[in-house]
């Protein structure tokens, strides 16, 4: 299940990377996409602002298939308070911005599933596949506007996988 | 109306904070620093990686408990209050904007061997100078090596 994991994120990763250079953020001294894993950092007290961070919560697995097919929920949620140039006053359009981004970072809804814990990241022989984004309403807390959306992961876990 | 009057700050009330935090049982508390050159990797994104944290000695320091958990499962909150001098020596070695960049980079604090998460930091100033500096923070449940 790691492996899936791990493949949906540097896949969103490298889809933002390309998608939209200008959206990074800087955290622990490197400069890299606007997107993180929320349980592969320290906690923060706040939401990152303009930036997708990725939540693991629901898991289910059918055990009934020849390879065990688990069902993942990611939640991705993402906050902004606009930009200092329009004193804020942009937040509504940059929130726009970002559920746009989400759309088109999550298609194709598939990817070969790889194994990052090697160097150099070795494919495995099936695909991890996902839903289409499921928006949740927007939270208003004083400037900043945030958003959740939750999208289910496919993937088989294969033999000799973790 | 702008307020013309000349004020010259002269460290005063900053040299009281140092004073009062030493007499007052000063410790040390270490902020955990993401090192110099972060990690890029893959690996360092997905939790493969150890992060590396550099610890960043903060003296004198005052750490207390600032209430009491009222709620089950709440774990108990302190307060860190640094000495201000301490945090300025700390941000021109390392080159940074501000205090305020130096606690949002630290992922952590340490005091007596465990770690603490900064949940706010607030400074109080005298004449438009940083005294001293407050954090609240949080009882890290996890374990953190001796």
């Amino acid at each position: 299940m790691q492996n899936t994991k791990d493949t949906f994120y540097i896949t969103l990763r490298s889809r933002l990377a390309a998608m939209n250079p200008a959206r990074t953020m800087t955290l622990r001294a490197v400069t890299r996409p606007g997107i993180l894993v929320g349980e592969a950092e320290a906690p923060l007290p706040q939401p990152m602002l303009d930036a997708f961070t990725l939540s693991w919560t629901a898991l289910q697995a059918d055990l009934q298939l020849p390879a065990i097919l688990t069902q993942m929920t990611c939640e991705i949620q993402y906050s902004t308070a606009g930009t200092q140039t329009n004193a804020g006053l942009d937040r509504g359009r940059c929130l726009e911005e970002m559920d746009y981004e989400v759309l088109k970072l999550l298609y194709p809804y598939s990817a070969q599933k790889m194994n990052y814990t090697q160097n150099p990241a070795a494919a495995l022989e099936t695909m991890v596949f996902w839903s289409e984004p499921e928006f949740g309403p927007i939270v208003t807390l004083r400037d900043r506007l945030s958003r959740t959306a939750k999208v289910t992961i496919f993937a088989f876990e294969e033999q000799g996988e973790q | 109306m702008a307020d013309l009057s000349t004020q010259n700050p002269c460290g005063l009330a900053q040299r009281v904070a140092t004073a009062l935090l030493r007499a007052g049982g000063g410790t040390t508390a270490c902020l955990q620093m993401p090192p110099l050159q972060g990690d890029a990797t893959n690996a360092g994104q997905i939790g493969l990686n150890a992060p590396g944290f550099l610890s960043l000695p903060l003296a004198p320091a005052v750490f207390r408990k600032s209430r009491v958990a009222m709620q089950d499962g709440q774990l108990p909150k302190y307060e860190l209050l640094i000495s201000a001098d301490a945090v300025a020596a700390q941000v021109t070695q390392l080159q940074l904007s501000s205090a305020q960049t130096l606690f949002s980079m630290a992922c952590g604090v340490v005091v007596a061997g465990k770690l603490f998460l900064i949940e706010a930091v607030s400074a109080s100033e005298s004449q438009g100078a940083a005294y001293l500096y407050r954090l609240l923070l949080q009882e890290a449940c996890g374990e953190w090596p001796a």
